[in-house]
């Protein structure tokens, strides 16, 4: 007797709210690869500050990263904490909101600077409808968590990034903002540092030990790294406004204390794993540790040694975001993806007929090959770059583009399996 | 064959997605209760309490159940008490992870 059973339940979202985000960060991804290939000469000149280089970069980090991170939230909050996401209807409505905004802001940035400030507010609006959505959810959340925390401050930081970046396109349009240095890089600190390390390290403690099937852990660093690590940026943020050199060192050295607790127990995970045999997108994402604990190392290093010079900290901060948190992300997705296309096609196939197994879903081989080739791509770009190589610079990121559209291209072929 | 054991072979037939295990073998059914009625409770758990794969392999264990003949009624619960642990897996499981 077959009665008709329940397929959907309380854990699973709706797929096609986070597929519409992951799907407008993969576009953004090879949009934003190809306008820094189409700028590589300025890169190389060490010339960050410039209208197609906003472009490129909100592409990058809003429509890529913020957008990619907000799709996989959708679909992790419910299972990792498990609690429904508050209203999916607002949820789709706060996409439409952010995807205009988005695109609007990076193109306005390149195309006309002074009327960014509108499209600016539009997805401001829709990043405030999102911390919403998550902050009603969480606090649904019958028992509160470690990872809760991370993320609940990941989710403050991503405000203040906001109203950080809010202040700086006002300033594009009006021009009456003293103190312009120190906003950016209080911007820079809230986003790539506090924002999307922090919700990094808050979904690792969940996916690491799920993906390498750990057992027996302590996490007994994480509580100190949040604290270490959200201190830090608190001091270092301090420093930026009042410049005074001790503070700075006092914030990277509360940064890399913070990232070694993290790391250590990432360590700890991997090492008490009984999936000896890990699948490689997600040694990928294990690797970005170890690059992210070498960028706290060597900024660190920086501040002691006194090293000023702007370009070096602008391709430090380039090597942050490619081989720190979109390595991190990419590696991620690539589990995220199969196991959405796969929730969506084949769940309710389970025990009435084949299904094929989550691995199945992705060419991993062709991955290896991909994340191989960007990290030569990304590292081969900064260094020719620093040293003043310009056609290596130039061909370094032709290959991180073109093995950037092939990542696109291998994560859309996953939904047609 | 008992109806018991029935559920027991239906459940090998239900595959962990993530790791291509069947959960028997993963450790992860703790208890197969049939009634005279032929109604089953299965008690199982799963790797971790924030599992992705929560709804699919509930619904698979209840669909792979409902397959057998004479079987009336169906009930899978999940719990988390005592927690899985690496132990519960049978020595099959252990060497397909090694």
């Amino acid at each position: 007797m077959i009665p008709q059973m329940q397929t959907q339940t309380k854990t699973e979202t709706n797929i096609k709210l986070p597929l519409a985000f992951i799907l407008f960060g993969l576009v953004s991804f090879a949009l934003a690869q190809s306008l820094l290939w189409m700028n590589t000469s300025a890169l190389s000149n060490g010339i960050f500050r410039m209208p197609d280089l906003w472009m490129a970069a909100h592409f990058l980090l809003l429509g890529w990263a913020v957008m990619v991170v907000m799709g996989a939230m959708y679909q992790l909050v419910p299972v990792a904490f498990l609690t429904p996401i508050w209203n999916e209807k607002f949820g789709f409505l706060q996409f439409f909101v952010t995807a205009i905004g988005v695109a609007g802001l990076s193109i306005a940035l390149s195309v006309r600077p002074g009327v960014a400030i509108f499209a600016g507010v539009l997805t401001v609006i829709g990043i405030l409808m999102f911390l919403f959505q998550i902050a009603m959810t969480l606090l649904k959340q019958e028992k509160v968590n470690v990872m809760t925390w991370f993320v609940g401050s990941a989710l403050v930081f991503f405000l203040l990034t906001i109203v950080a970046g809010l202040t700086l396109t006002w300033n594009l349009a009006f021009g009456t903002i003293r103190n312009y240095d120190a906003f950016f890089k209080s911007h820079l600190i809230f986003g790539l540092t506090g924002w999307f390390t922090l919700l990094i390290f808050g979904f690792s403690y969940k996916m690491v030990p799920m993906f390498s099937l750990s057992h027996g852990f302590s996490m007994k660093w994480a509580k100190p790294a949040l604290g270490s690590y959200v201190s830090g940026l608190i001091v270092l943020v301090v420093a930026v406004w009042i410049g005074t050199w001790p503070f700075t060192i006092i914030g990277w050295g509360l940064l890399w204390l913070g990232f070694t607790g993290y790391a250590l127990d990432m360590k700890e995970i991997i090492k008490k794993r009984i999936k000896k045999k890990l699948d490689q997108p997600f040694i990928f994402s294990l690797i970005a540790i170890g690059f992210g604990w070498l960028l706290h190392t060597t900024a660190l290093l920086m501040n002691v040694l006194q090293v000023t010079n702007a370009t070096v900290w602008s391709w430090l901060v380039y090597l942050y975001i490619m081989i720190w948190i979109i390595f991190s992300i990419m590696g991620y997705l690539y589990k995220i993806v199969p196991f959405l296309w796969w929730t969506h096609k084949y769940s309710g196939s389970v025990g009435k007929k084949e299904v094929p197994t989550l691995k199945a879903m992705t060419q991993e081989k062709w991955g290896t090959i991909l994340f191989t080739t960007m990290t030569f791509g990304v590292i081969g770009l900064a260094v020719t770059a620093m040293i003043g190589l310009p056609v290596l610079t130039f061909t370094s990121q032709g290959i991180l583009t073109i093995a950037s559209a092939l990542y696109v291209i291998s994560i859309a072929r996953v939904l047609t399996r | 064959m008992e109806m018991t054991k029935q559920v027991e072979e239906a459940l090998y037939q239900v595959i962990d997605p993530e790791l291509g295990i069947n959960i028997v073998d993963l450790g992860l059914v703790y208890q197969i209760n049939v009634n005279e009625t032929n109604d089953v409770h299965v008690q199982m758990t799963l790797t971790t309490p924030g599992c992705p794969l929560h709804d699919s392999i509930v619904s698979g264990a209840e669909a792979m159940i409902y397959g057998i003949d004479e079987v009336n009624d169906v009930h899978v619960e999940l719990v988390w008490h005592p927690a899985w642990s690496p132990e519960k897996m049978s020595s099959r499981a252990k060497e397909m992870l090694m």
